[in-house]
Protein backbone atom coordinates (compact mmCIF):
# COMPACT_ATOMS: atom_id res chain seq x y z
CA UNK A 1 0.00 0.00 0.00
CA UNK A 2 1.11 3.69 -1.17
CA UNK A 3 2.20 5.79 1.83
CA UNK A 4 -1.14 7.93 2.80
CA UNK A 5 -0.85 11.31 3.53
CA UNK A 6 -2.92 12.27 6.14
CA UNK A 7 -3.78 16.09 6.21
CA UNK A 8 -2.24 18.35 8.95
CA UNK A 9 -5.01 18.70 11.21
CA UNK A 10 -5.02 15.07 11.72
CA UNK A 11 -1.25 14.11 11.78
CA UNK A 12 -0.80 11.03 13.97
CA UNK A 13 -4.15 10.34 14.21
CA UNK A 14 -4.89 6.90 12.85
CA UNK A 15 -8.46 6.07 11.37
CA UNK A 16 -10.77 3.89 12.60
CA UNK A 17 -12.25 3.21 9.53
CA UNK A 18 -11.28 3.74 5.64
CA UNK A 19 -13.95 3.77 3.49
CA UNK A 20 -13.73 3.80 -0.29
CA UNK A 21 -14.75 7.89 0.06
CA UNK A 22 -13.69 8.92 3.16
CA UNK A 23 -11.85 7.98 6.68
CA UNK A 24 -12.65 8.37 9.99
CA UNK A 25 -10.28 9.72 12.87
CA UNK A 26 -11.10 9.82 16.87
CA UNK A 27 -10.32 13.13 17.89
CA UNK A 28 -10.71 15.45 20.45
CA UNK A 29 -12.90 18.45 19.92
CA UNK A 30 -13.04 21.47 22.67
CA UNK A 31 -13.17 18.78 25.25
CA UNK A 32 -15.46 16.19 23.72
CA UNK A 33 -14.95 13.06 22.17
CA UNK A 34 -15.82 13.75 18.40
CA UNK A 35 -14.94 11.99 15.16
CA UNK A 36 -13.14 13.34 12.18
CA UNK A 37 -14.23 12.70 8.27
CA UNK A 38 -11.81 12.98 5.36
CA UNK A 39 -12.19 12.88 2.02
CA UNK A 40 -9.05 11.82 0.89
CA UNK A 41 -8.46 13.20 -3.03
CA UNK A 42 -8.36 10.50 -5.62
CA UNK A 43 -5.42 9.62 -8.04
CA UNK A 44 -7.68 8.39 -10.76
CA UNK A 45 -9.86 11.74 -11.22
CA UNK A 46 -8.62 14.80 -12.69
CA UNK A 47 -7.29 17.03 -9.86
CA UNK A 48 -9.86 19.95 -11.10
CA UNK A 49 -12.44 17.97 -10.77
CA UNK A 50 -11.42 15.61 -7.75
CA UNK A 51 -11.54 18.44 -5.74
CA UNK A 52 -14.46 20.15 -7.03
CA UNK A 53 -16.45 16.69 -6.17
CA UNK A 54 -14.68 16.43 -3.06
CA UNK A 55 -15.41 19.90 -2.19
CA UNK A 56 -18.91 19.87 -3.14
CA UNK A 57 -19.71 16.45 -1.13
CA UNK A 58 -18.33 18.04 2.20
CA UNK A 59 -20.46 21.06 1.75
CA UNK A 60 -23.51 18.66 0.74
CA UNK A 61 -22.78 16.58 4.27
CA UNK A 62 -22.83 19.40 6.22
CA UNK A 63 -26.05 21.25 4.75
CA UNK A 64 -27.35 18.17 4.83
CA UNK A 65 -26.45 17.49 8.10
CA UNK A 66 -27.71 20.63 10.02
CA UNK A 67 -31.01 20.63 7.58
CA UNK A 68 -31.86 16.96 8.88
CA UNK A 69 -31.46 18.13 12.45
CA UNK A 70 -33.38 21.26 11.78
CA UNK A 71 -36.28 18.91 10.98
CA UNK A 72 -35.74 16.77 14.03
CA UNK A 73 -34.11 13.71 12.63
CA UNK A 74 -31.50 12.00 14.69
CA UNK A 75 -28.05 12.85 13.16
CA UNK A 76 -24.53 13.62 14.60
CA UNK A 77 -24.04 17.33 15.36
CA UNK A 78 -21.27 19.36 13.45
CA UNK A 79 -18.90 20.65 15.26
CA UNK A 80 -16.61 22.30 12.75
CA UNK A 81 -15.44 22.35 8.55
CA UNK A 82 -12.46 22.59 7.06
CA UNK A 83 -13.69 22.84 3.17
CA UNK A 84 -10.13 23.25 1.79
CA UNK A 85 -8.93 20.19 3.06
CA UNK A 86 -12.59 18.38 3.35
CA UNK A 87 -12.54 17.51 6.66
CA UNK A 88 -15.86 17.38 8.60
CA UNK A 89 -15.65 17.19 12.76
CA UNK A 90 -18.76 16.01 14.13
CA UNK A 91 -19.96 14.19 17.23
CA UNK A 92 -19.08 10.96 17.79
CA UNK A 93 -21.91 8.26 17.94
CA UNK A 94 -21.24 5.43 19.63
CA UNK A 95 -23.04 2.29 17.79
CA UNK A 96 -23.37 -0.43 15.66
CA UNK A 97 -25.12 -0.20 11.87
CA UNK A 98 -28.43 -1.09 11.05
CA UNK A 99 -27.07 -3.37 8.54
CA UNK A 100 -25.08 -5.22 11.55
CA UNK A 101 -28.03 -5.39 13.83
CA UNK A 102 -30.07 -6.80 11.17
CA UNK A 103 -27.69 -9.20 10.53
CA UNK A 104 -27.73 -10.03 14.27
CA UNK A 105 -31.34 -10.15 15.72
CA UNK A 106 -33.49 -10.55 12.39
CA UNK A 107 -37.05 -9.32 11.91
CA UNK A 108 -37.64 -9.43 15.86
CA UNK A 109 -39.73 -6.71 17.39
CA UNK A 110 -37.03 -4.32 18.21
CA UNK A 111 -35.73 -4.32 14.64
CA UNK A 112 -39.08 -3.56 12.90
CA UNK A 113 -39.45 -0.85 15.86
CA UNK A 114 -36.34 0.23 14.32
CA UNK A 115 -37.65 0.40 10.92
CA UNK A 116 -40.53 2.15 11.51
CA UNK A 117 -37.79 4.60 13.20
CA UNK A 118 -35.59 4.52 9.78
CA UNK A 119 -39.68 5.59 8.05
CA UNK A 120 -41.31 8.33 10.64
CA UNK A 121 -37.34 10.15 10.53
CA UNK A 122 -36.89 9.82 6.79
CA UNK A 123 -40.27 11.66 6.44
CA UNK A 124 -39.26 14.33 8.76
CA UNK A 125 -36.17 14.68 6.45
CA UNK A 126 -38.81 14.97 2.95
CA UNK A 127 -40.93 17.19 5.17
CA UNK A 128 -38.12 20.10 4.95
CA UNK A 129 -37.58 19.17 1.12
CA UNK A 130 -33.88 17.26 2.16
CA UNK A 131 -33.54 13.76 0.07
CA UNK A 132 -30.38 11.63 1.79
CA UNK A 133 -29.15 10.55 -1.76
CA UNK A 134 -27.44 7.29 -0.07
CA UNK A 135 -30.24 6.23 2.04
CA UNK A 136 -29.17 2.73 3.24
CA UNK A 137 -29.15 1.00 6.41
CA UNK A 138 -25.71 0.75 5.82
CA UNK A 139 -26.16 4.65 6.49
CA UNK A 140 -28.34 4.64 10.08
CA UNK A 141 -26.86 3.81 13.43
CA UNK A 142 -27.98 2.59 16.26
CA UNK A 143 -26.83 3.52 19.64
CA UNK A 144 -26.48 1.68 22.85
CA UNK A 145 -29.47 3.13 23.90
CA UNK A 146 -31.31 1.80 21.61
CA UNK A 147 -31.83 5.68 19.36
CA UNK A 148 -31.51 5.39 15.54
CA UNK A 149 -29.71 8.34 13.51
CA UNK A 150 -29.64 8.80 9.51
CA UNK A 151 -25.47 9.47 9.08
CA UNK A 152 -23.79 10.01 6.23
CA UNK A 153 -25.09 12.84 4.10
CA UNK A 154 -22.24 13.30 1.65
CA UNK A 155 -25.15 12.74 -1.53
CA UNK A 156 -28.09 14.77 0.04
CA UNK A 157 -29.49 17.27 -1.81
CA UNK A 158 -33.08 19.09 -2.08
CA UNK A 159 -35.99 17.60 -4.13
CA UNK A 160 -37.73 19.37 -6.11
CA UNK A 161 -40.02 16.50 -6.96
CA UNK A 162 -41.46 13.70 -5.39
CA UNK A 163 -40.09 11.41 -7.45
CA UNK A 164 -36.60 11.96 -5.52
CA UNK A 165 -38.08 11.26 -2.31
CA UNK A 166 -39.32 7.96 -3.50
CA UNK A 167 -35.62 7.41 -4.70
CA UNK A 168 -34.76 7.53 -1.25
CA UNK A 169 -37.19 5.28 -0.37
CA UNK A 170 -36.17 3.07 -3.39
CA UNK A 171 -32.35 2.48 -2.35
CA UNK A 172 -34.01 1.74 1.10
CA UNK A 173 -35.52 -0.97 0.08
CA UNK A 174 -33.04 -2.26 -2.33
CA UNK A 175 -30.46 -2.19 0.64
CA UNK A 176 -32.87 -4.66 2.17
CA UNK A 177 -33.44 -6.61 -0.62
CA UNK A 178 -29.54 -6.75 -1.37
CA UNK A 179 -28.68 -7.80 2.33
CA UNK A 180 -31.81 -8.99 4.04
CA UNK A 181 -33.65 -10.32 1.67
CA UNK A 182 -35.89 -12.45 3.93
CA UNK A 183 -36.78 -10.09 5.93
CA UNK A 184 -37.89 -7.49 3.24
CA UNK A 185 -41.11 -7.38 3.64
CA UNK A 186 -41.93 -7.06 7.39
CA UNK A 187 -39.13 -4.07 7.17
CA UNK A 188 -40.47 -2.29 4.57
CA UNK A 189 -43.78 -2.18 5.79
CA UNK A 190 -42.84 -1.18 8.88
CA UNK A 191 -40.89 1.64 7.65
CA UNK A 192 -43.78 2.57 5.55
CA UNK A 193 -45.87 2.71 8.91
CA UNK A 194 -43.34 5.03 10.45
CA UNK A 195 -43.49 7.59 7.43
CA UNK A 196 -46.87 7.57 7.41
CA UNK A 197 -47.08 8.64 11.39
CA UNK A 198 -45.33 11.70 9.86
CA UNK A 199 -46.48 12.24 6.44
CA UNK A 200 -50.23 10.80 6.68
CA UNK A 201 -51.38 7.84 5.12
CA UNK A 202 -51.65 9.51 1.93
CA UNK A 203 -48.82 10.43 1.74
CA UNK A 204 -46.67 7.04 2.36
CA UNK A 205 -49.20 5.29 0.01
CA UNK A 206 -48.47 7.69 -3.30
CA UNK A 207 -44.87 7.29 -2.19
CA UNK A 208 -44.97 3.46 -2.04
CA UNK A 209 -46.54 4.51 -5.66
CA UNK A 210 -43.92 6.51 -6.69
CA UNK A 211 -41.21 3.74 -5.46
CA UNK A 212 -43.01 0.76 -7.23
CA UNK A 213 -42.86 3.30 -10.55
CA UNK A 214 -39.18 3.34 -9.95
CA UNK A 215 -38.22 -0.04 -9.76
CA UNK A 216 -39.86 -0.76 -13.13
CA UNK A 217 -37.76 1.80 -14.92
CA UNK A 218 -35.08 0.40 -16.91
CA UNK A 219 -33.17 -1.66 -14.85
CA UNK A 220 -36.06 -3.67 -13.54
CA UNK A 221 -38.04 -4.13 -16.52
CA UNK A 222 -38.25 -7.89 -16.74
CA UNK A 223 -40.36 -7.81 -13.51
CA UNK A 224 -42.74 -5.94 -15.68
CA UNK A 225 -42.83 -8.29 -17.87
CA UNK A 226 -42.98 -11.09 -15.90
CA UNK A 227 -46.21 -9.30 -14.49
CA UNK A 228 -47.53 -8.20 -17.46
CA UNK A 229 -47.45 -11.15 -20.04
CA UNK B 1 -0.83 -5.76 -14.59
CA UNK B 2 -3.13 -6.47 -17.17
CA UNK B 3 -2.60 -9.85 -18.62
CA UNK B 4 -1.81 -8.97 -22.78
CA UNK B 5 -1.58 -12.40 -23.55
CA UNK B 6 -3.33 -13.59 -26.81
CA UNK B 7 -3.66 -17.60 -25.17
CA UNK B 8 -5.26 -18.28 -21.96
CA UNK B 9 -2.19 -20.12 -19.75
CA UNK B 10 -4.37 -20.15 -16.63
CA UNK B 11 -5.42 -23.30 -15.01
CA UNK B 12 -8.83 -24.09 -15.38
CA UNK B 13 -8.62 -26.70 -12.10
CA UNK B 14 -8.44 -23.51 -10.05
CA UNK B 15 -10.64 -20.94 -11.43
CA UNK B 16 -13.33 -24.03 -12.38
CA UNK B 17 -12.63 -26.43 -9.18
CA UNK B 18 -16.03 -28.29 -9.11
CA UNK B 19 -15.66 -29.18 -12.85
CA UNK B 20 -13.75 -32.48 -14.01
CA UNK B 21 -11.90 -31.58 -16.13
CA UNK B 22 -9.99 -34.76 -16.87
CA UNK B 23 -12.63 -36.67 -18.84
CA UNK B 24 -12.33 -37.06 -22.83
CA UNK B 25 -12.71 -33.52 -25.02
CA UNK B 26 -15.87 -31.38 -24.99
CA UNK B 27 -15.96 -28.54 -27.98
CA UNK B 28 -19.18 -26.23 -27.71
CA UNK B 29 -20.13 -23.59 -30.47
CA UNK B 30 -21.03 -20.82 -29.00
CA UNK B 31 -23.15 -17.98 -31.01
CA UNK B 32 -23.20 -14.27 -30.18
CA UNK B 33 -25.60 -12.05 -31.61
CA UNK B 34 -26.89 -9.50 -29.04
CA UNK B 35 -26.20 -6.22 -30.54
CA UNK B 36 -24.03 -5.45 -33.22
CA UNK B 37 -21.39 -7.81 -33.40
CA UNK B 38 -22.40 -10.90 -34.77
CA UNK B 39 -19.87 -13.40 -33.75
CA UNK B 40 -19.23 -17.36 -33.86
CA UNK B 41 -16.59 -19.08 -31.74
CA UNK B 42 -15.64 -22.82 -30.80
CA UNK B 43 -14.48 -24.13 -27.23
CA UNK B 44 -12.78 -26.93 -25.71
CA UNK B 45 -12.58 -28.55 -22.33
CA UNK B 46 -8.60 -28.89 -23.24
CA UNK B 47 -5.61 -26.11 -23.61
CA UNK B 48 -6.11 -23.71 -25.80
CA UNK B 49 -9.79 -23.40 -24.37
CA UNK B 50 -10.56 -21.38 -27.24
CA UNK B 51 -10.22 -22.51 -30.59
CA UNK B 52 -11.10 -20.11 -33.07
CA UNK B 53 -13.16 -16.75 -32.81
CA UNK B 54 -14.53 -15.12 -35.92
CA UNK B 55 -17.20 -11.92 -36.05
CA UNK B 56 -18.01 -8.97 -37.80
CA UNK B 57 -19.64 -6.01 -36.55
CA UNK B 58 -22.46 -4.10 -37.90
CA UNK B 59 -21.65 -0.02 -38.44
CA UNK B 60 -24.05 2.53 -39.20
CA UNK B 61 -23.57 4.65 -41.54
CA UNK B 62 -24.77 7.59 -39.65
CA UNK B 63 -26.47 7.81 -36.00
CA UNK B 64 -26.46 4.51 -33.18
CA UNK B 65 -27.23 0.84 -33.88
CA UNK B 66 -30.85 0.53 -35.43
CA UNK B 67 -31.75 -2.97 -34.14
CA UNK B 68 -33.43 -3.97 -37.39
CA UNK B 69 -30.55 -2.80 -39.46
CA UNK B 70 -28.17 -5.07 -37.39
CA UNK B 71 -30.14 -8.23 -37.53
CA UNK B 72 -30.37 -7.79 -41.63
CA UNK B 73 -26.55 -7.58 -41.41
CA UNK B 74 -26.04 -10.53 -38.57
CA UNK B 75 -28.78 -12.77 -41.20
CA UNK B 76 -25.94 -12.03 -43.72
CA UNK B 77 -22.67 -12.60 -42.48
CA UNK B 78 -24.09 -15.50 -39.89
CA UNK B 79 -23.74 -18.53 -43.00
CA UNK B 80 -19.92 -17.58 -43.69
CA UNK B 81 -19.00 -17.10 -40.11
CA UNK B 82 -20.36 -20.32 -39.11
CA UNK B 83 -18.01 -22.22 -41.71
CA UNK B 84 -14.95 -20.46 -40.98
CA UNK B 85 -15.32 -20.79 -36.96
CA UNK B 86 -15.31 -24.33 -37.45
CA UNK B 87 -12.74 -23.91 -40.28
CA UNK B 88 -10.51 -22.04 -37.84
CA UNK B 89 -11.18 -24.52 -35.06
CA UNK B 90 -10.26 -27.38 -37.62
CA UNK B 91 -13.32 -29.38 -36.24
CA UNK B 92 -16.41 -30.43 -38.33
CA UNK B 93 -20.13 -29.60 -36.52
CA UNK B 94 -20.30 -33.33 -36.18
CA UNK B 95 -17.30 -33.04 -33.33
CA UNK B 96 -19.10 -30.26 -31.82
CA UNK B 97 -20.98 -31.43 -28.17
CA UNK B 98 -23.01 -28.77 -28.25
CA UNK B 99 -24.99 -25.43 -29.73
CA UNK B 100 -24.48 -22.45 -27.09
CA UNK B 101 -26.37 -19.46 -27.75
CA UNK B 102 -26.51 -15.64 -25.67
CA UNK B 103 -30.27 -15.69 -25.13
CA UNK B 104 -30.25 -11.90 -24.17
CA UNK B 105 -29.33 -9.08 -22.52
CA UNK B 106 -29.68 -7.57 -25.70
CA UNK B 107 -32.00 -6.25 -28.97
CA UNK B 108 -34.40 -8.38 -29.63
CA UNK B 109 -34.23 -8.17 -33.46
CA UNK B 110 -30.26 -9.32 -33.18
CA UNK B 111 -31.03 -11.35 -30.14
CA UNK B 112 -33.49 -13.55 -32.56
CA UNK B 113 -31.04 -13.93 -34.93
CA UNK B 114 -28.48 -15.94 -33.31
CA UNK B 115 -31.29 -17.78 -31.14
CA UNK B 116 -33.12 -18.99 -34.69
CA UNK B 117 -29.84 -20.14 -35.81
CA UNK B 118 -29.30 -22.14 -33.24
CA UNK B 119 -32.67 -23.98 -32.90
CA UNK B 120 -31.97 -24.99 -36.10
CA UNK B 121 -28.30 -26.36 -35.58
CA UNK B 122 -29.48 -28.12 -32.42
CA UNK B 123 -32.19 -29.09 -34.31
CA UNK B 124 -30.72 -30.19 -37.66
CA UNK B 125 -27.88 -32.04 -36.20
CA UNK B 126 -29.63 -33.26 -32.81
CA UNK B 127 -27.09 -31.12 -30.51
CA UNK B 128 -27.92 -30.38 -27.15
CA UNK B 129 -28.56 -26.37 -26.70
CA UNK B 130 -27.43 -24.36 -24.11
CA UNK B 131 -28.72 -20.70 -23.21
CA UNK B 132 -26.13 -18.35 -22.27
CA UNK B 133 -26.69 -15.07 -20.48
CA UNK B 134 -24.22 -12.27 -22.41
CA UNK B 135 -23.12 -10.47 -19.11
CA UNK B 136 -21.71 -13.53 -17.70
CA UNK B 137 -19.88 -14.53 -20.70
CA UNK B 138 -17.87 -11.27 -20.70
CA UNK B 139 -16.78 -11.92 -17.26
CA UNK B 140 -15.82 -15.63 -17.50
CA UNK B 141 -13.72 -15.08 -20.33
CA UNK B 142 -12.65 -12.31 -19.13
CA UNK B 143 -11.55 -14.83 -15.92
CA UNK B 144 -9.81 -17.26 -18.30
CA UNK B 145 -7.67 -14.51 -19.91
CA UNK B 146 -6.46 -12.66 -16.71
CA UNK B 147 -6.66 -15.91 -14.61
CA UNK B 148 -8.40 -13.92 -11.62
CA UNK B 149 -10.49 -16.29 -9.14
CA UNK B 150 -12.63 -13.90 -7.63
CA UNK B 151 -12.26 -10.17 -8.88
CA UNK B 152 -14.79 -7.32 -8.92
CA UNK B 153 -16.56 -7.08 -12.04
CA UNK B 154 -16.80 -3.51 -13.85
CA UNK B 155 -18.76 -4.25 -17.00
CA UNK B 156 -18.66 -1.72 -19.33
CA UNK B 157 -19.88 -1.54 -23.18
CA UNK B 158 -22.66 0.39 -25.32
CA UNK B 159 -25.02 -1.24 -23.68
CA UNK B 160 -24.14 -2.00 -20.01
CA UNK B 161 -22.70 0.06 -17.32
CA UNK B 162 -22.51 -2.84 -14.30
CA UNK B 163 -20.52 -3.16 -11.07
CA UNK B 164 -20.77 -6.70 -9.87
CA UNK B 165 -19.09 -9.37 -7.66
CA UNK B 166 -19.55 -13.09 -6.69
CA UNK B 167 -21.10 -14.29 -3.89
CA UNK B 168 -23.48 -17.19 -2.64
CA UNK B 169 -24.18 -18.58 -6.07
CA UNK B 170 -24.24 -16.01 -8.11
CA UNK B 171 -22.86 -12.51 -9.56
CA UNK B 172 -24.23 -9.61 -7.21
CA UNK B 173 -25.19 -6.30 -8.82
CA UNK B 174 -23.54 -3.86 -6.31
CA UNK B 175 -24.14 -0.81 -8.69
CA UNK B 176 -25.50 0.04 -12.36
CA UNK B 177 -26.42 2.43 -14.52
CA UNK B 178 -29.89 3.72 -14.03
CA UNK B 179 -30.70 5.30 -17.39
CA UNK B 180 -27.66 4.55 -20.56
CA UNK B 181 -24.78 2.91 -21.03
CA UNK B 182 -21.35 4.68 -20.22
CA UNK B 183 -20.42 3.29 -24.13
CA UNK B 184 -23.45 4.93 -25.59
CA UNK B 185 -23.09 8.17 -23.56
CA UNK B 186 -19.79 8.47 -25.21
CA UNK B 187 -21.17 7.88 -28.40
CA UNK B 188 -24.12 9.92 -28.37
CA UNK B 189 -22.18 12.98 -27.05
CA UNK B 190 -19.92 12.65 -29.86
CA UNK B 191 -22.76 12.48 -32.38
CA UNK B 192 -24.45 15.23 -30.63
CA UNK B 193 -21.73 17.26 -29.69
CA UNK B 194 -19.55 19.94 -32.12
CA UNK B 195 -16.37 17.90 -32.36
CA UNK B 196 -13.53 19.34 -34.30
CA UNK B 197 -13.94 17.92 -38.54
CA UNK B 198 -11.33 16.53 -38.06
CA UNK B 199 -12.28 14.01 -35.71
CA UNK B 200 -15.94 14.19 -36.70
CA UNK B 201 -17.81 10.83 -36.03
CA UNK B 202 -18.26 7.94 -36.94
CA UNK B 203 -16.57 6.20 -36.68
CA UNK B 204 -16.15 6.59 -32.83
CA UNK B 205 -13.05 4.96 -31.78
CA UNK B 206 -9.78 5.65 -33.89
CA UNK B 207 -6.38 4.03 -33.31
CA UNK B 208 -8.32 2.84 -30.36
CA UNK B 209 -8.80 5.77 -28.53
CA UNK B 210 -12.66 7.09 -28.37
CA UNK B 211 -13.12 10.63 -30.28
CA UNK B 212 -14.48 12.09 -26.72
CA UNK B 213 -10.95 11.26 -25.61
CA UNK B 214 -8.88 12.62 -28.86
CA UNK B 215 -10.70 15.62 -28.34
CA UNK B 216 -10.32 16.07 -24.57
CA UNK B 217 -5.81 15.55 -25.33
CA UNK B 218 -6.54 18.82 -26.90
CA UNK B 219 -7.56 20.76 -23.61
CA UNK B 220 -5.30 22.13 -20.55
CA UNK B 221 -8.16 22.34 -18.35
CA UNK B 222 -11.78 20.92 -17.80
CA UNK B 223 -14.99 22.62 -18.36
CA UNK B 224 -17.07 23.65 -15.50
CA UNK B 225 -20.13 20.63 -15.34
CA UNK B 226 -22.10 19.24 -13.22
CA UNK B 227 -20.76 16.57 -11.08
CA UNK B 228 -23.26 14.69 -9.40
CA UNK B 229 -22.94 11.36 -11.43
CA UNK B 230 -23.18 9.06 -8.72
CA UNK B 231 -26.14 8.33 -6.61
CA UNK B 232 -25.25 5.60 -3.88
CA UNK B 233 -23.90 2.38 -5.59
CA UNK B 234 -25.08 3.34 -9.11
CA UNK B 235 -24.51 6.16 -11.74
CA UNK B 236 -27.28 8.12 -13.89
CA UNK B 237 -25.42 10.07 -17.09
CA UNK B 238 -28.44 10.98 -18.62
CA UNK B 239 -28.11 14.92 -16.66
CA UNK B 240 -24.01 15.05 -17.48
CA UNK B 241 -25.13 14.32 -21.40
CA UNK B 242 -27.33 17.09 -21.59
CA UNK B 243 -25.52 19.15 -19.34
CA UNK B 244 -22.85 19.00 -21.50
CA UNK B 245 -24.09 19.35 -24.57
CA UNK B 246 -25.35 22.01 -24.07
CA UNK B 247 -21.74 23.34 -22.90
CA UNK B 248 -19.88 22.33 -25.82
CA UNK B 249 -22.32 24.92 -27.60
CA UNK B 250 -21.19 27.75 -25.76
CA UNK B 251 -17.64 26.18 -24.80
CA UNK B 252 -14.57 25.07 -25.94
CA UNK B 253 -15.56 21.61 -27.05
CA UNK B 254 -12.27 20.35 -25.71
CA UNK B 255 -12.49 21.33 -22.69
CA UNK B 256 -16.24 20.46 -22.36
CA UNK B 257 -15.13 16.98 -23.36
CA UNK B 258 -12.11 16.68 -20.74
CA UNK B 259 -14.35 17.23 -17.99
CA UNK B 260 -17.28 14.93 -19.79
CA UNK B 261 -15.02 12.01 -19.67
CA UNK B 262 -13.40 12.98 -16.40
CA UNK B 263 -16.67 12.78 -14.92
CA UNK B 264 -18.11 9.94 -16.90
CA UNK B 265 -15.07 7.53 -16.06
CA UNK B 266 -14.46 8.46 -12.75
CA UNK B 267 -18.17 7.91 -12.04
CA UNK B 268 -17.50 4.33 -12.79
CA UNK B 269 -14.19 3.84 -11.23
CA UNK B 270 -15.80 5.41 -8.39
CA UNK B 271 -18.55 2.65 -7.91
CA UNK B 272 -15.92 -0.37 -8.79
CA UNK B 273 -13.76 1.49 -5.64
CA UNK B 274 -16.90 1.40 -3.34
CA UNK B 275 -17.59 -2.17 -4.35
CA UNK B 276 -13.99 -3.00 -4.10
CA UNK B 277 -13.73 -1.91 -0.46
CA UNK B 278 -17.20 -2.92 0.39
CA UNK B 279 -16.42 -7.08 -0.25
CA UNK B 280 -12.70 -7.04 1.02
CA UNK B 281 -11.70 -8.26 -2.53
CA UNK B 282 -8.34 -7.94 -3.79
CA UNK B 283 -8.92 -8.26 -8.01
CA UNK B 284 -10.90 -5.99 -10.35
CA UNK B 285 -11.94 -7.54 -13.63
CA UNK B 286 -12.03 -4.70 -17.05
CA UNK B 287 -15.00 -6.30 -19.59
CA UNK B 288 -16.94 -4.95 -21.66
CA UNK B 289 -16.13 -2.82 -25.39
CA UNK B 290 -15.56 0.33 -23.43
CA UNK B 291 -12.92 -1.89 -21.73
CA UNK B 292 -10.14 -1.46 -24.56
CA UNK B 293 -10.36 2.06 -23.36
CA UNK B 294 -6.61 3.41 -22.37
CA UNK B 295 -7.98 6.16 -20.57
CA UNK B 296 -10.04 3.83 -18.17
CA UNK B 297 -7.45 1.63 -18.11
CA UNK B 298 -5.29 4.09 -16.39
CA UNK B 299 -7.77 5.12 -13.89
CA UNK B 300 -8.31 1.49 -13.16
CA UNK B 301 -4.77 0.98 -12.56
CA UNK B 302 -4.52 4.34 -10.53
CA UNK B 303 -7.77 3.17 -8.00
CA UNK B 304 -6.59 -0.67 -7.55
CA UNK B 305 -2.78 0.41 -6.95
CA UNK B 306 -3.90 2.59 -4.08
CA UNK B 307 -5.81 -0.67 -2.27
CA UNK B 308 -3.40 -2.88 -3.09
CA UNK B 309 -5.19 -4.72 -5.61
CA UNK B 310 -4.37 -5.97 -8.83
CA UNK B 311 -6.69 -5.36 -11.90
CA UNK B 312 -7.11 -7.52 -15.60
CA UNK B 313 -8.66 -7.05 -18.78
CA UNK B 314 -8.34 -10.13 -21.64
CA UNK B 315 -7.14 -8.61 -25.03
CA UNK B 316 -9.74 -6.08 -26.60
CA UNK B 317 -11.13 -8.55 -28.66
CA UNK B 318 -12.29 -10.91 -26.33
CA UNK B 319 -13.41 -7.54 -24.00
CA UNK B 320 -15.64 -6.37 -26.68
CA UNK B 321 -18.48 -8.61 -27.76
CA UNK B 322 -17.39 -11.97 -29.38
CA UNK B 323 -18.86 -15.65 -30.30
CA UNK B 324 -15.62 -17.30 -28.24
CA UNK B 325 -17.13 -16.14 -24.78
CA UNK B 326 -20.13 -17.70 -25.39
CA UNK B 327 -18.41 -20.84 -26.73
CA UNK B 328 -16.59 -20.49 -22.99
CA UNK B 329 -19.61 -20.09 -20.78
CA UNK B 330 -21.49 -22.45 -22.89
CA UNK B 331 -18.72 -25.12 -22.41
CA UNK B 332 -19.40 -24.61 -18.90
CA UNK B 333 -22.69 -24.23 -18.61
CA UNK B 334 -23.00 -27.92 -20.55
CA UNK B 335 -20.23 -29.13 -18.36
CA UNK B 336 -22.51 -28.30 -15.10
CA UNK B 337 -25.71 -29.96 -16.87
CA UNK B 338 -27.04 -26.32 -18.21
CA UNK B 339 -29.10 -26.93 -21.54
CA UNK B 340 -32.35 -26.38 -22.43
CA UNK B 341 -34.81 -27.50 -25.51
CA UNK B 342 -35.64 -25.76 -28.49
CA UNK B 343 -38.90 -24.49 -27.26
CA UNK B 344 -37.37 -23.07 -24.19
CA UNK B 345 -34.76 -21.41 -26.37
CA UNK B 346 -36.34 -17.55 -26.29
CA UNK B 347 -34.94 -14.57 -26.12
CA UNK B 348 -34.64 -12.43 -23.21
CA UNK B 349 -33.74 -8.64 -23.72
CA UNK B 350 -33.18 -7.33 -20.29
CA UNK B 351 -31.88 -11.01 -18.69
CA UNK B 352 -30.14 -10.22 -15.61
CA UNK B 353 -26.86 -11.04 -14.13
CA UNK B 354 -28.00 -11.52 -11.12
CA UNK B 355 -30.81 -13.49 -12.16
CA UNK B 356 -28.72 -16.34 -13.07
CA UNK B 357 -26.98 -19.04 -11.74
CA UNK B 358 -23.20 -19.54 -11.87
CA UNK B 359 -23.09 -23.08 -10.38
CA UNK B 360 -19.13 -23.74 -11.51
CA UNK B 361 -17.84 -20.75 -9.56
CA UNK B 362 -18.63 -23.27 -6.38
Amino acid sequence: MEARRHPRALEGVEPIYEGAEAYLYPVTWAGRRALAKWRPPKEYRHPAIDAEIRRARTIAEVRGTLHALEAGVNAPAIYYVDVDDCIIFMEFIEGVLLREYIDEHGASTRVLELAREAGRQTALMHSRGLVHGDLTTSNMMVTGSGKLYIIDYGLSGHAKTEREKAIDVHLFKRSLESTHPEYLEPLYNAFLKGYAEEAGEEAARRLDHLVEEIRMMGRYVEERRRRKP
Amino acid sequence: MANAATQSSCRVERLYPSIDWEGDEVLVLGIESTSHTFGVGVASSKPPYILSEVKDTYIPEKGGIHPREAASHHVSVAPNLLLQALDEANVSIKDIDAIAVALGPGLGPCLRVGATIARALAAYYSKPLVPVNHALAHIEIGRLYTCLDDPVVLYVSGGNTVVAAYAKGRYRVFGETLDIALGNLMDSFARDAPLPDDIRPPPYVRRGMHVVDICAERASKPASLPVGVVKGQDVTFSGLYTAAVRASRRQRVEEVCLAFREIAYGAVVEVTERCLVHTGKRQVLLVGGVAASPVLREKLAAMTRYHDAVWGAPPPRLAGDNGAMIAWLGLLNYLKGITCSIEEAVVRQRWRLDDTPAPWRV
